[in-house]
């Protein structure tokens, strides 16, 4: 009885609370029903015909040779970009962290970059890549490059991987300068005094202190390079050329939008929910395993 | 008990603070139009609409921008499902079979004159116009405004520095292949030509231009049920032709919708097929010299030489139906729609942009000042759209899905430049895919 004297607001937290559920419920369950609710659905754009078909769609979308194909893409796409805005990451943050005179200018500079909304990172790589009037563009050209992404397919999935991992590297950078100013200066200083080389102290002390970081890090990227990456596609290349970039998200898009084929979309959607989810998950149970904490 | 007074006194609050506004919407009928254009054309636009407001104190126009066609379409449907789409919407030509099957989305513009007892009557738009968006009846189902089509724009320094005679631009394609190859041997430029809209431009185009029909059933026209028919002889020409040229850069393939405008605008490419909607960007940001030709055709597809006419593109203005609009809602549509396609607008929009007039006075009153021997190369769209030969096949077609079926060409022609099919495969897959489109989309628009 005492307690219910001190905290009358029984209901209080649950309206704390509230924002926050309304805001999973309308913008996350909400869509995500429609969207599985969809995807049994077969309708013509203006919704005028509306059939059940149950898993139709997902039948079709696993015997479509080029969603097959667009599910390695995307699986080679997100390894890639992860891969590629995780390692610079972590070398510039070793770097950053070592600096010691205007540390918070490089700092600064570093993570400029996160605050650039991805289409806009996308126009600006299509700008110094694009083949008439580009300056990157050109000296690859003075190299003899024969450089036309909106020809060549894996010119324009290097220019893809390359601009969304760019835009990763700032807020990976954060992150692992975080986890490296939390690594306590005496072990770097007893392992020094033992004799332990700047790599192999690197090695067996920064990278096991820092796993918890990269363990975060990968699941970000991964489902960064899964789902966020759609604006900086639709920027530079529309998904082409030959469907050379169109990853899964991206197909999501056209198949939906452009095509309004909604039932498709719809069931592409929900498998690629899945997909993220066992991602995960997979994450989650075995890479967690090597993690300390 | 006390959290429900709360809820009521926040909505009562709510409705309280919008008086004014609601006072507003009683004095004007509000008219909702998207249209799908930026910069010069957006603008125009915009400004025809404040125009029309100034004009009458009934309705109050409110143009809005909600993306590129393909985007601005998805909201739409959006809208109409959600029971509350714009009134008027500009739709690109591709989207127009789509709209077409839409019987009970879209009220007919002939329908929305006939409402509000103005006159119209079809026969007053330029023929291609009018046959693209009409129905076999003679009804009009949208309205054509931004009017264009594919021609030639080339680069006369350029065909100097090759050797070329700069004021006879090449007329055939055996000519465009010649001066194309010259223009790489002499180094003139880095690429012989170009082309924007891919699909546009080398399927339908190319189709109209030769009178060959893309599919049977009077293509797409009487009916669902057609069957493309795309792998044929003169199409595998024409991209073996852009597959072989790739090679040696006398042609150099720059991308999709209006990509590759931006490798003639900047002096690489000495030829671009483009839509003449494109002339006002040309104009501006060129630093040359530019030309104005009729789109190339082959001459063995021809009868005694003369090429048939060209087939529009560009959008027309559709008019949604929604079961919450009011009669007043539809005169005030029609109203705005008599003020776009009035003589004085018509002839401004095309004088500004390099579309083309679509309506016959527009078109002749134009003429009739002289806009089109005093502008050279303005003349040349109407040439070609309207005194070239037409054909069983030269007036357009109506496919549903037909955006996704340019895009499957677009896929399966960058798949043969690449190197990695030949044209036939590229034809046939096309073909193929775009028949089982069709297929799909008879299925689900049979009620």
């Amino acid at each position: 009885m005492d307690r219910k004297v001190i905290f009358p607001h029984q209901v209080l937290p649950y309206w704390l609370l509230l924002p926050q559920v309304v805001i999973t419920l309308v913008f996350f369950i909400w869509p995500a029903g429609q969207a599985a609710w969809m995807s049994v659905l077969q309708q013509d754009m203006f919704g005028s015909s509306v059939d059940f078909v149950g898993l139709a769609n997902f039948r079709e979308l696993f015997e479509d040779p080029d969603y097959i194909a667009a599910m390695g893409r995307t699986a080679w796409f997100s390894v890639a970009v992860t891969c590629l805005a995780m390692a610079p990451a972590l070398l510039l943050a070793v770097m950053a962290d070592r600096v010691v005179r205007g540390g918070s200018f490089y700092k600064t500079a570093l993570v400029i970059p996160y605050a650039i909304a991805p289409a806009v990172a996308g126009v600006l790589w299509l700008f110094m890549f694009n083949p008439a009037v580009g300056v990157l563009a050109w000296v690859l050209k003075q190299w003899g490059i024969d450089w036309n992404p909106s020809l060549h397919g894996n010119q324009a999935m290097t220019l893809v991987i390359v601009a969304a991992a760019w835009k990763q590297i700032a807020y990976n950078f954060l992150f692992f300068l975080a986890g490296l100013q939390s690594i306590p200066k005496s072990l770097l200083e007893a392992a020094a005094i033992d004799g332990a080389s700047a790599s192999r102290r690197f090695r067996t002390i920064v990278l096991p202190l820092l796993s918890p970081t990269t363990f975060f890090l990968l699941v970000v990227n991964m489902v960064y390079a899964f789902f966020d990456t759609f604006a900086v596609v639709h920027a530079i290349t529309g998904g082409g050329p030959a469907k050379a970039t169109e990853i899964l998200v991206y197909k999501v898009y056209h198949d939906g939008v452009v095509a309004l084929n909604l039932g498709s979309s719809s069931a592409q959607s929900v498998v690629l929910m899945l997909i993220v989810i066992a991602l995960t998950f997979l994450q989650f149970r075995f890479v967690q395993k090597k993690v300390h904490y | 008990m006390k959290r429900s007074n709360w809820l009521l006194s926040m909505t009562a609050a709510a409705v309280l603070a919008t008086p004014g506004m609601t006072a507003y919407a009683q004095q004007r009928t509000e008219i909702q139009m998207w249209m799908g254009l930026t910069g010069q054309g957006g603008e125009l636009l915009t400004k025809y609409a404040s125009d029309f407001n100034a004009s009458q104190n009934e309705f109050r126009v409110v143009m809005s921008f909600k993306g590129q066609y393909p985007e601005q379409r998805a909201a739409a449907v959006a809208a109409y499902r959600a029971g509350n789409p714009p009134h008027i919407m500009q739709m690109f030509d591709a989207g127009s079979g789509d709209m077409m099957a839409a019987k009970q989305a879209i009220v007919p513009v002939s329908e929305v004159f006939k409402r509000a007892n103005l006159p119209f009557d079809p026969a007053d738009f330029i023929a291609p116009a009018r046959g693209y968006y009409s129905l076999p009846n003679g009804d009009m189902l949208s309205m054509p405004f931004n009017v264009s089509t594919a021609v030639m724009f080339y680069n006369k320094d350029a065909f100097r520095r090759a050797g070329l005679d700069a004021e006879k631009p090449p007329a055939t394609w055996p000519d465009v292949i010649k001066a194309a190859k010259t223009i790489r041997e002499k180094n003139a430029a880095a690429c012989g030509f170009t082309t924007t809209w891919l699909a546009w431009i080398m399927l339908e185009q190319h189709g109209a231009r030769h009178n060959l029909p893309l599919s049977d059933k009077d293509n797409g026209k009487a009916g669902g049920g057609a069957t493309l028919n795309l792998n044929t002889p003169a199409n595998q020409r024409m991209v073996k032709t852009l597959v072989d040229m790739q090679k040696d850069k006398s042609f150099d393939y720059g991308g999709r919708n209006n990509d590759a405008a931006a490798k003639f605008i900047s002096g690489e490419c000495a030829m671009l097929l483009q839509s003449s909607g494109g002339l006002g960007a040309i104009a501006r940001d060129a630093k040359f010299q530019f030309g104005v030709g009729q789109l190339p055709f082959w001459p063995d597809l021809t009868q005694n030489g003369k090429p048939f006419a060209s087939t529009i593109g560009g959008a027309s203005l559709w008019v949604f139906n929604a079961p919450n609009r009011t009669a007043v809602e539809y005169r005030g549509v029609a109203l705005f729609l008599n003020h776009l396609r009035s003589t004085p607008l018509m002839k401004d929009w095309a004088k500004q942009t390099g579309f083309l007039p679509a309506t016959n006075v527009a078109f002749k009153s134009m003429q009739d000042e002289g806009f089109f021997t005093q502008n050279p190369g303005r003349d040349v769209p109407i040439a070609q759209l309207i005194q070239g030969v037409q054909g069983a096949h030269t007036g357009g077609y109506r496919y549903g899905r037909w955006v996704e079926i340019r895009d499957v060409y677009h896929e399966e022609v960058e798949k043969a430049l690449q190197g990695r099919q030949s044209a036939a495969d590229a034809l046939h897959n096309t073909q193929r895919r775009g028949t089982a489109l069709l297929r799909a989309f008879d299925a689900q628009s049979r009620n």
